[in-house]
This record gives structure tokens, C-alpha cells and sequence, in this order.
């Protein structure tokens, strides 16, 4: 379950900016003695009551402490979109490695939200050497000014930017929109697209191999899952994001192919023997169709399909169905949701092999890499996939889950079927009318001495600070870890660090935007400073997801990964004692603002992502996906 | 075959809709996409209504219309006639879809829903059976032997020499203006000096008759 975190209220009424007398950074409220840190900090061996109540309180965090009256009180972007791991941001990498702790963002940057400041405007305003779009923390020098807060490069101020929308008023920068939020989002100009927005576009690939199975239980599980898929299409047919173009096609598969013609007044079932040829399509048209002018055919497919008679062929033909897939949404891109019941068998991508012990240490990896290099070729066609395993049995899933993970999608398990078919109708309906972001890249930029040094995430990570997402979704979560350089803190004790994350994406109405989140926090050059801004859910989210990556690309084994973690609880707490000067003291002090993390490595543990056995290898799998999708994920104590 | 459909708005070049034909054999599009809004930028009231560019081994052809440009990119053998006859086609239904709309929109690709029917007129109008076609609308359409035909590339230089000449035809007025006003100054001076000379003779004649006489 997410968190929900209470921030402090921050500083209302904020007074006009200067224009000439650089603005000063109020003193972190925390105390500057370590006596009056040792009253601060927290005995975990005597004190047991962490948590306030059982179970389902909100973890508390530390929220970024205010930053002066000279920023206007919604300088920074929502903790729950953007935070950091530490409030106050080390200022040498020296600091940073005697604390211990991990620096960097937890981020959900397309995530809903209330109240969003949308700003069109002739001209988006940029630095013009780091390309940073304009945001609270920067200062105006001039009325034609303004001084970047990343690179501190003097920009031009162009002449619209001085009339403000909102209060209809002239004159005033500082009153712009993008200058009193932490997070606005632009209406692109032409120069951010492409190509022109391609139409929405939603694929359906099912595999009914299990529907004709022997065993009664097999067979009614998948009916049930089919039922459950076209109950839910047809109840979100009409509220699919996209405009009038919007077009769907649907393909099943078991042992061979079946392709639908959907733009005649009924369907028709065209079967696809060939598997291993080239990936032609049939016909040019009539596959993939517009839902607003083929509907009757698209609803009598939908409303007969868990009656269909498909072609009794045995296997599981799962790469021929990506790849035809793929050629049909070569020229649009859009979104794949892939329904798995039975491990791939015939056809390319074929799996075979023994299942392995659970226990085994590298059960997390994938067997082959042809579903990678596939979900790498999507990426580029702008096509995202979605995972949908609906089988009882064992599909392999941890070798097929590179084709979501690497393509922005989601990877979803209903082991016992016609008892779960309720939460894949409700997960399924989430899927289809969530907000859409298509043909998105991320990118985070920080300010001069800080870099971005890993990019974890359901994405595909096209450089250490650009991820290319086909689809994005709200509900991802991404963590981004940071390095401290040479350059950090030069600018001095006054001037933030700002980290600025920018997604932009083309959305349901073909209009391109950008959403721009920024997140400015004071600089420590104290150790004490360090640990008292330390924040506990960014940092469980970052290492949940740092854990599940690396297991995942096969970069480290399960018992690596858990023995990495439990060190990422004990660390800190060593670093704490040696930097207050309690070791020996008795008992085991913690700083407030990360009590709660040896808990949570605890509990994150416990989770089948990280836990030494599992009933079922797909089990873990899919944890070890959730968590890397979702950061935040980690499970509610 | 019809490779790519764009229309634009000439005021400012904003394109409003756009429909590009994805195949495995068509060329990469983006240098003629690229291509395309550069001319949107160049058009104005002036230019003719409607043009064939040669670039490369394709022809564009446009039509413009009420401060809107149609324009399409062909193989170099498609016949003209049935591609102007497409932009009239797409002309009128986006005329009669959006007209009125046009002026106020200032996001990019606003009528993108568009490119639905621009691809059933497409279909249309790339049939095999094209001499039927041919035959039907052959007389509706305007002399094409009128239009002119010119290479793209000279037409986007076109414009950047055309400004250079003027800029240098505005420096050169300026100049001789200038030169005008110095001879005229210089002349006035040398006017003044050669009478100054002869005031100055008779001055002193006239000084010296007075002190002699009249004292």
C-alpha cells in the first residue's frame, strides 16, 4: 500500500522577492550541539514502541525543512511526488561516505494529481546551457535576467514572462506560475515532437492454450480469466484515453496463431500456422482497427469470446504473438496488455529446461535474452507491454518479465483464478483507464557538483540521466541514485541544491507536455546535519528497488542482495555512533529520522521478492517486478 | 503513392494535422518532414496558390487556401492532376470540418483527428483504378500545365537572397543619401569660402576709403 506522508505546514504568505539583494537561506531548524542531538535521538534497544498504533498508520517522514521567506511556500514539488533521502544534502562526497546512507530520489513523476499549474505560453523559458526549464529557486538579477540554480549561468528573460496570467498583473516575475510551484506542467511547442502524435493505440494478446485442457480445474480458470478480460473491455470500451483514432486489435494464441478481422459488420478468425517466418502480416488492414468505426464487431468478439472454439492446437506460441504484436503497432506504438497462461513452448522464444529448486540462488534471472532484445525493440517502436500471468501453474515468468520491465510495463499475478477474477477485473479496468502518457522520456537534472549516477525503475535507460518510458504510467515509481562530485558546494552555504526531474510525454488528446517537478534542499556540511534530515521511506524505497534490479539483471544473487541490505540497516547506525561519539555508551541510538528503517529492511525481507524460499518461483518473480515498478511498495508493518 | 500529408497554418507555420504513410519500402521521412515546415515559414499572401517542388526523388505539391497550406509528398511518377485533385479533396472536408476554428487554436497538431480522413481519401485516391479516376475529375480541374514547377531547394534559398539583396538595396539608399547631404555641405562651404575672400577684399577697401576720406 502507498504511504501517505504528513508534511509539516510550511511558511504561508510569502513576501515579494527582491530584485537586487540576493535572497538568504534561513538556518536548518536543527540543533547545532550533539548534546541536544543525543535528547533528538532514539535508544532502538529500549525504546520498542516505534510506531504509534498496529498497522495501518502512515510512516512518518521527515519532511524538507522550510527554506527561508525568500521562496514562495510551494517552492518544493509534493514529498509524495519527489523526495530525497537526506533533507540536508551532503556537501562532499567524504560526508556522504561517513554517513553511510544512500543518497538519492524516490519519484513518482506522472502520478495524479489535484491541482497541477498548466501553463502554455509562446516560448518554454530554459537555461541556455544546462537546459534547465525555469523554476521557484532561481533569482532575477534584472527584469530581463534571471540566474540559472543549477549551473548559476545568467539567462535572458523574454519579454512575455513579465505579464502573469493568473492575477492579470505586469511587472512582476516572481508571480508567474512556474516561479511560485514546485511543479507545472508545459504545453509543448512545436519543437518537442517528433513526428505527429500517432493515435492511441491497445493490443490484446491472449493465450487460451489452457482453455481445452484436460484438467477440469485448468479449464475453468481460464474461462474465467477470459470471461473477467472481456467483461472488463467491454464495460471501458468507451472511456479508452485517445481521441476518435483510438484503435484496438486482438490476438490469441496457443499453439498457433489467431488473428481477428474486425472491420467487417462481424468478425472472423483467421488462423496463422506459420510461426517461424518473417512476421508479415496477413492483410494490411482490418487487423487493427479504429474502435469508433468497427464497435459492433469489436463488442460480438469481446461478448463470444469465452465461448470461442479456438483450433486445439497444444504449446504456447508466445514469441510469434509479440512479434506479430509488434509489426502491428510499428508505425503508432501504444500499449500491449499480454495475458500468459502456460510457459512459452513452440514457436521462437520457446522456454525449456527444468523449473529449478526455489531456493536457488539465481532464481531471480532471466533463462534467455530474446525476450529483452524483443522488449528493446518495442521500446523503440514506442509499444509498452503489460504482463498479465493468469496461469495456476509454473510459466517461467521470471524469464518472460524482461518484455514488461524494460518497456514501462507492469507485471501482475492471479495464481488461483476464479476466485481472484474480481481483482484482475478491477486491476485490469485500472489498466485501461489510467492516464496516458505516450512516447514519454524522463530526465533529472541536478545542480553543479551533483550527478545522476543509476536510474532504477520499470524503464529502459537510454543514458545515466534520460529514461525512455513507451507508455508512462501513474502509478510508477522510479529512484534515481546520486554521486557527489568536485563541484558541490562551491556556491556556498546559502544557495540550495535543486534537483529538477522533467517527463514529457504526449497525452490522450495528442497534445505534447512536459511536467516539470523541482525539489530545492538546504546543503549540510556538518555530519550531525546529515543524519537528522535522513528520511526513512525514500530510503527503504530506494534500496527496494536497488535490491530487486540488480537481482533481476542478474548483477548479484539473492543471498548477496539480502546480506547488502541488512548492511544498509547496520551501517548507519555504526556511522551514527561513531560520529556522535556514543559508541560504548549502551544501547543502540539512532537518529530520528531513519528509526524505523532496521523495521523496514526487516519487514522488505520478509516479502517473496526477497525471501530466501517461495512456494512458486513465479511468485517471487512477480514481487521482485512489483517492487521495481512501484517504488514504496514496500509492504505496510 | 502519397507519402506523407501535412497542413499548416501559413501565419506562423504551426501545423495542424499531418498523416504519414509507414511502410517497410518508404524512405526515411524526417529530412522532407524537416523540409516541409521550413516552407511552411517561407509562404506568405504572395506566393502562388498552388506549386509542385522537385526534391530529391519526390515532388511536393501544395495548395494554399484561406491563410492554410495542403501539402503532399508523391513519387516522381504520380500523376499531377490526381494529386491536386487529392488536395482539393482534403481542402474542402477540412474547410467544411474546421474553418472556422483555424485562427485560434496555438497548439501544435490540434486537428490531428483529421488524419482519419485523410487516410480514407488516401486509399481512395492511390487505387490501382486510378484512370478511373482520372477520367472522372479530369475535367474539373484547372489547366496544371499553369502551375509552376520548381526545384525546393532554390526556392528556400530564394528567400534568404531575396532578403540579402534588400537589406543591401536599403544599405545603398542610406549611403548615397548620405553622400547626397556631404556633397551638398562640402559644395555650400566652398561657396562660402570663395565669397568669404571677396567680402573680405571689399571690406577692407571700404575701410580704407573711410579712415582716408572721412576721418
Amino acid at each position: 500500500m502507498p504511504f501517505v506522508a504528513p508534511t509539516p505546514p510550511l511558511p504561508v504568505g510569502p513576501m515579494p522577492r527582491q530584485m537586487t539583494s540576493p535572497p538568504t537561506l534561513q538556518q536548518p531548524q536543527w540543533s547545532t550541539a550533539s548534546a541536544q542531538h543525543r535528547e533528538n535521538s532514539v535508544n532502538l534497544l529500549r525504546d520498542r514502541q516505534l510506531l504509534r498504533t498496529h498497522g495501518s498508520e502512515p510512516i512518518e517522514t521527515v519532511a524538507p525543512p522550510p527554506l527561508g521567506h525568500s521562496f514562495p511556500a510551494e517552492a518544493n514539488c509534493n514529498p509524495d511526488v519527489m523526495s530525497c533521502t537526506m533533507n540536508a544534502v551532503p556537501a562532499t562526497a567524504e560526508l556522504l561516505r561517513r554517513s553511510r546512507l544512500p543518497l538519492g530520489l524516490a519519484m513518482h513523476p506522472f502520478k495524479d494529481l489535484r491541482s497541477l499549474a498548466i501553463i502554455q505560453a509562446n516560448v518554454i523559458v530554459r537555461c541556455r546551457d544546462c537546459r534547465a526549464y525555469i523554476n521557484p529557486f532561481v533569482r532575477f538579477s534584472s527584469q530581463q535576467r534571471w540566474r540559472c540554480s543549477l549551473c548559476f549561468l545568467d539567462n535572458d528573460l523574454p519579454e512575455e514572462f513579465l505579464y502573469d496570467p493568473i492575477s492579470q498583473t505586469y511587472g512582476d516575475p516572481s508571480r508567474r506560475p512556474e516561479i511560485r510551484n514546485g511543479t507545472v506542467e508545459f504545453i509543448a511547442t512545436q519543437e518537442y515532437s517528433v513526428r505527429p502524435p500517432p493515435p492511441a493505440t491497445y493490443i490484446l494478446a491472449l493465450d487460451v492454450s489452457q482453455v481445452l485442457s484436460p484438467d477440469p480445474a485448468v479449464a475453468k480458470s481460464a474461462t474465467a480469466y477470459l470471461t473477467a478480460v472481456s467483461q472488463t473491455l467491454l464495460r471501458c470500451l468507451d472511456r479508452l484515453p485517445g481521441d476518435t483514432r483510438t484503435q484496438l486489435a486482438v490476438i490469441t494464441f496457443n499453439g498457433v496463431l489467431h488473428l481477428y478481422k474486425l472491420d467487417g459488420p462481424r468478425p472472423s478468425l483467421l488462423a496463422m500456422p506459420d510461426l517461424d517466418g518473417d512476421s508479415d502480416l496477413p492483410m494490411p488492414e482490418g487487423l487493427l482497427v479504429t474502435v469508433a468505426e468497427c464497435r459492433d464487431a469489436i463488442v460480438e468478439l469481446l461478448e463470444s469470446l469465452p465461448e470461442l472454439e479456438f483450433p486445439a492446437v497444444p504449446g504456447c506460441c508466445l514469441g510469434s504473438a509479440l512479434a506479430i504484436a509488434h509489426r502491428l503497432a510499428q508505425s503508432s506504438g501504444g500499449r500491449l496488455l499480454l495475458f500468459l497462461a502456460s510457459r512459452p513452448s513452440v514457436g521462437p522464444g520457446a522456454l525449456s529446461g527444468p523449473a529449478g529448486s526455489d531456493s536457488d540462488d539465481l532464481a531471480g534471472q532471466p533463462a534467455t535474452d530474446y525476450y529483452k532484445r524483443l522488449a528493446l525493440d518495442c521500446c523503440s517502436a514506442q509499444l509498452s507491454v503489460d504482463l498479465f500471468c493468469v496461469g495456476p501453474g509454473h510459466t517461467d515468468l521470471a524469464s518472460v518479465m524482461p518484455i514488461a520491465v524494460y518497456s514501462s510495463g507492469r507485471v501482475h499475478r492471479y495464481p488461483h483464478l476464479p476466485d481472484d477474477a474480481d481483482r484482475l477485473a478491477s486491476d485490469l479496468g485500472r489498466h485501461l483507464t489510467r492516464k496516458l502518457g505516450l512516447e514519454a522520456v524522463l530526465r533529472v537534472r541536478c545542480s553543479n557538483g551533483y550527478s545522476v549516477a543509476a536510474f532504477y525503475g520499470s524503464c529502459f535507460v537510454r543514458a545515466t540521466d534520460l529514461a525512455a518510458l513507451p507508455c508512462a504510467s501513474p502509478d510508477a515509481g522510479f529512484a534515481i541514485q546520486l554521486a557527489v562530485g568536485d563541484g558541490a558546494g562551491t556556491a556556498g552555504a546559502s544557495e540550495p541544491v535543486v534537483f529538477q526531474a522533467a517527463l514529457l510525454y504526449t497525452g490522450r488528446k495528442g497534445e505534447r507536455r512536459i511536467r516539470v517537478h523541482t525539489l530545492g534542499l538546504p546543503v549540510a556540511t556538518r555530519i550531525e546535519d546529515v543524519f537528522a534530515g535522513s528520511d526513512q521511506r525514500a530510503i527503504i524505497g530506494l534500496l527496494a528497488q536497488i535490491g530487486a534490479e540488480r537481482i533481476i539483471t542478474g548483477a548479484s544473487r539473492l543471498s548477496d542482495s539480502r546480506d547488502a541490505l541488512v548492511n544498509a540497516a547496520a551501517d548507519p547506525l555504526a556511522a551514527y555512533a561513531r560520529a556522535t561519539g556514543q559508541r560504548g555508551a549502551g544501547g543502540l541510538w539512532s537518529p530520528p529520522g531513519i528509526r524505523l528503517l532496521p523495521l523496514l529492511i526487516l519487514a522488505l525481507l520478509k516479502w517473496p521478492a526477497f525471501r530466501p524460499s517461495v512456494g512458486q518461483l513465479d511468485e517471487r518473480a512477480a514481487a521482485l517486478a512489483e517492487v521495481n515498478f512501484f517504488v514504496g511498495a514496500a509492504p505496510v508493518i | 503513392m502519397i507519402l506523407l500529408t501535412m497542413i499548416a497554418r501559413i501565419t506562423d507555420g504551426l501545423p495542424l494535422a499531418a498523416s504519414l504513410q509507414e511502410e517497410d519500402r518508404a524512405p526515411n521521412l524526417q529530412e522532407y518532414q524537416s523540409k516541409a515546415k521550413q516552407l511552411f515559414r517561407r509562404l506568405n499572401v504572395s506566393s502562388p496558390s498552388r506549386c509542385s517542388l522537385e526534391s530529391g526523388p519526390y515532388i511536393f505539391h501544395y495548395l494554399m487556401d484561406r491563410g492554410i497550406c495542403y501539402l503532399i509528398l508523391v513519387e516522381k511518377n504520380f500523376s499531377k492532376r490526381l494529386a491536386f485533385a487529392f488536395l482539393d479533396d482534403i481542402q474542402a472536408e477540412f474547410v467544411n470540418q474546421y474553418g472556422a476554428k483555424v485562427e485560434s487554436v496555438t497548439r501544435p497538431y490540434h486537428f490531428i483527428e483529421f488524419e482519419q480522413y485523410i487516410k480514407k481519401a488516401r486509399k481512395n485516391y492511390t487505387d490501382s483504378r486510378a484512370s478511373r479516376n482520372l477520367s472522372q475529375i479530369g475535367v474539373e480541374l484547372q489547366d496544371v500545365q499553369r502551375i509552376m514547377v520548381e526545384n525546393m531547394d532554390e526556392v528556400l534559398a530564394r528567400g534568404e537572397s531575396l532578403t540579402a539583396l534588400d537589406d543591401k538595396a536599403s544599405h545603398l539608399s542610406s549611403l548615397s543619401k548620405k553622400y547626397r547631404d556631404d556633397a551638398a555641405y562640402l559644395n555650400l562651404r566652398s561657396v562660402y569660402a570663395k565669397y568669404a575672400v571677396f567680402c573680405i577684399v571689399l571690406l577692407l577697401l571700404f575701410a580704407y576709403v573711410y579712415f582716408k576720406f572721412l576721418w
